[in-house]
């Protein structure tokens, strides 16, 4: 019996090695294992604004890995370094690659003030217009380093001057990677909606006229990368101080004696960074409301943005306020407590006339303005156009908190100078001053997160549920306002996707493999002659041990 | 591309195996005729092939035995090598058991001499081949990512090869009573020491922090040096007993 099995074995078993084998390698999955190099990646920017899109527009990866300066055609995603790259090489790239990987350098978190200026310029390019391949960004690893530095070392090796025998070794034994980022296509998202938050702090006055002043930022930020964008400086800064002044004027608010004649409306607009969409949504719903909002009465509008980045506040305005009305008033309250305790601190007017032939406006008051309501924007950046706006590098970490608590010392106090009337002397102080370790708590909530507006429009957001958290425990009336884009011609569009997994598998090129046969067949027969052999040299050892005896004996 | 390499992993793997079978199949066909007559009527059809799997299947309990004691008395085999060292040391002492389980496929495989240690050790280093490297190679080797070290695991198990056919040798050497004694003596020693073999080249190489090739070139000469002193001990016993 056990010999039949035995003959079973013998005479059919390379047949059905030859049937079986084949099924067995089809039906096993096709990459049962992915490279041992794993990063986390970022997708670039993409979406749609005003039906013009931006960003990059497609996510899969899968193709062979070069360097800035070695790679050829569309079957090449180019691995780089940040400080590497300039504006024309990925105007190349953009038009002619297959994907880009940029690596941020060690510290991007913290950069020198020339390097930002120049990766924000690059960034500011990248944006511009759409890019059809797909771009990644990777934080810092040692790994990626090294790949990258490997990548562009072997295409010095098919320089001329190295020797034709060099080259060759080099090209059967070097190193490829192959990169890939297994999603899938990024869709639209339907149910995007952008939260707007508001509260208010009704006044109180004896003959019943209480003016409004609406206090407005916009919480999300904007940077090349949406997971990487931050933005603590824009607009981390204008909602951390927003808050306090929340803090401050609750408590006075709170206590009839210290009610101000105002009321004070605060509002958290989403959006800010795609057109001012959570403002421009709310003043639609509030102006066509029947019986009149408050906002139609408004002394005036308060936008805060971008108020940390150096000692200085300028109020933008699309016309200059006549004097003696409340945004003159305010703004010269400010100027005069500037003057008195800050004095590093300039603050000047800037006007800007809203250019009604460009779609994208340049600050948020311009929202308001366009609805003929008194509003004005106080930012450290003189310029709208200011690519601090909307950077990856706005980080916790380039941030003076120094600067941003003096300034919001100054609003504050402004403010409340205004609002009581009282022109001489400090209104706030003591208990009641701005709170640096309040406004850093809050700063440090909003920049540990991205808060680019996709990563925001699910529904029940956290941070938008801290958000109304926050503005429910100090303020009356909180509602949550939604956008929804409109379904057929939506105002802007966001894409899924805004991440992956990168895996660099490294490679050989076939010539490698044919060569490795070579030698493993010389191998083999080297191994077969000395098995061949095995019995000579057996009697070889036997004759030692023989001898060996003889002298013994 | 990689299912190329797969294939010459394969090859690299098993074919020293084949040759290595084949050779000894050579042995065995000889005495088999002779066998046949001697033992019972299960071993009148044993071939070389099935004494090779009935090998395996004692290495297969062996290790399974192994396996249990090392979970029960080891729960964490995760640390790194120098750490513990007397954990390691235990570790080892496990292997031991291989020890016993080649000395059970020895006693019950029948055949004489060259055929009998040949195909116990080929059977167990099939076995152990088998189920250690296929599979690895089968995830690893065919995958995207190229790595040196599934054509290092490769030549590894080629030194394996040499190494179980010595233990097996060794086995077969302690258990004949017609030993010298001064000899029984180095055969104790270098099975206890075949024990541990892994450990001490392990340590050795990453105290000379020797890279991979170094360190399967260390392994090789250590396991030939082995296999000579092993084969000149056989050598001298065969001629007295007369088998050849």
């Amino acid at each position: 019996m056990w010999l039949e099995v035995d003959e079973i074995f013998k005479n059919y078993l390379p047949y059905y090695f030859l049937v079986f084998l084949p099924i067995f390698i089809i039906v096993s999955p096709v990459n049962p294992v992915y490279g041992a190099s794993e990063f986390p990646v970022y997708r670039m920017q993409h979406y749609d604004l005003h039906g013009v899109s931006h960003g990059c527009r497609s996510a899969a990866v899968n193709l062979e890995a070069k360097s800035l300066t070695g790679w050829t055609t569309s079957r090449h995603c180019v691995v780089t370094r940040l400080k590497d790259i300039t504006v024309d090489h990925f105007r190349n790239i953009k038009s002619k690659a297959g994907a880009l990987l940029v690596m941020l350098p060690e510290n991007w978190r913290n950069l020198s003030l020339e390097d930002k200026q120049n990766y924000m310029v690059l960034e500011n390019s990248m944006l511009i217009q759409d890019v059809p391949v797909p771009i990644y960004f990777a934080e810092y690893s040692p790994r990626l380093d090294s790949i990258i530095s490997e990548l562009s070392y072997s295409i010095n090796a098919d320089d001329m001057t190295k020797s034709s025998t060099e080259a060759l070794m080099s090209s059967v034994a070097a190193n490829g990677y192959q990169i890939s980022v297994s999603v899938g296509t990024p869709t639209a998202q339907n149910d995007a909606k952008i939260a707007t938050i508001q509260g208010y702090l009704p006044g109180y006055s004896l003959d019943g006229i209480t003016p409004t002043i609406a206090i407005v930022a916009h919480y999300d930020s904007f940077g090349v990368v949406p997971e990487l964008s931050f933005g603590a400086d824009s607009n981390g800064s204008g909602v951390a101080i927003l808050l306090e002044l929340v803090r401050i004027f609750s408590n006075l608010y709170a206590d009839a004696k210290t009610r101000g004649k105002h009321n004070i409306l605060f509002l958290l607009t989403g959006g800010g960074k795609i057109n001012y969409q959570g403002s421009k949504k709310w003043l639609e719903e509030q102006l066509d409301l029947l019986d009149g909002s408050m906002i139609q009465d408004a002394a005036y509008v308060m936008c805060l943005d971008t108020l940390a980045s150096n000692s200085s506040i300028y109020m933008h305005v699309s016309k200059p306020p006549k004097d003696g009305s409340p945004a003159s008033l305010v703004f010269k309250e400010l100027k005069s407590v500037a003057a008195e305790a800050f004095p590093h601190t300039g603050v000047d007017g800037v006007h800007k006339k809203i250019n009604l032939a460009d779609d994208i406006l340049g600050w948020e008051h311009e929202r308001f303005s366009i609805r003929r309501l008194p509003a004005f924007t106080l930012s450290s950046l003189k310029n709208h156009k200011n690519f601090h706006k909307s950077t990856i590098f706005d980080t916790r970490d380039s941030l003076d908190i120094k600067i941003m608590a003096d300034n919001s010392k100054i609003i504050a106090e402004g403010l409340a100078r205004h609002i009581y009337g009282i022109s001489m002397g400090n209104v706030l102080g003591k208990s009641w001053d701005t709170n640096e370790t309040h406004i850093e708590g809050w700063l440090n909530y909003l920049s540990n997160q991205p808060r680019s507006p996709q990563l925001l429009s699910d529904k029940d957001n956290v941070l938008v549920n801290i958000l109304k958290d926050a503005f429910n425990k100090y303020l009356r009336d909180v509602k949550v306002l939604y956008v929804v884009p409109d379904k057929r011609d939506p105002d802007f569009q966001f894409y899924t996707i805004t991440n992956g997994i990168l895996h660099v598998c490294s490679v050989k090129p076939a010539v490698f493999d044919l060569i490795l046969t070579l030698v493993i067949i010389v191998y083999l027969i080297a191994i077969y002659l000395f098995i061949d052999k095995f019995p000579m040299l057996y009697a070889f050892v036997s004759s030692l041990t023989e001898n060996k005896k003889v002298k013994v004996n | 591309m990689t299912l190329y390499h797969f294939g010459n992993c394969i090859a690299l793997i098993y074919v020293p195996y084949y040759l290595t079978y084949k050779q000894s199949g050579l042995y065995v066909c000889g005495y088999f005729l002779r066998i046949c007559s001697h033992y019972c009527i299960f071993s009148s059809e044993y071939g070389a092939f099935w004494k090779c799997m009935h090998a395996g299947l004692i290495y297969i309990f062996t290790q399974l035995a192994k396996m249990l004691v090392l979970a029960t008395f080891f729960p964490d085999n995760v640390a790194e090598l120098g750490n513990d060292l007397i954990g390691e040391f235990l570790k080892s002492t496990v292997d031991l058991a291989d020890l016993i389980g080649l000395y059970l496929v020895l006693s019950s495989i029948p055949g004489k001499g060259h055929s009998k240690v040949l195909t116990a050790g080929i059977g167990w280093a099939t076995a152990e081949v088998i189920l250690s490297r296929a599979l690895l190679l089968w995830v690893g080797a065919r995958g995207a990512e190229f790595d040196w070290i599934y054509i290092q695991k490769c030549f590894e198990s080629n030194i394996l090869l040499v190494q179980h056919i010595v233990t097996a040798t060794l086995v077969w050497l302690w258990s004949r009573h017609d030993l010298h004694s001064n000899l029984r003596t180095i055969v104790t020693v270098m099975l206890v020491l075949t024990a541990y073999k892994t450990l001490l080249l392990d340590l050795l190489i990453t105290t000379v922090s020797a890279g991979p090739w170094m360190g399967l070139l260390i392994k090789a000469a250590v396991t030939f040096v082995y296999g000579f002193l092993t084969l000149v001990i056989y050598g001298g016993l065969a001629r007295v007993i007369g088998i050849f």
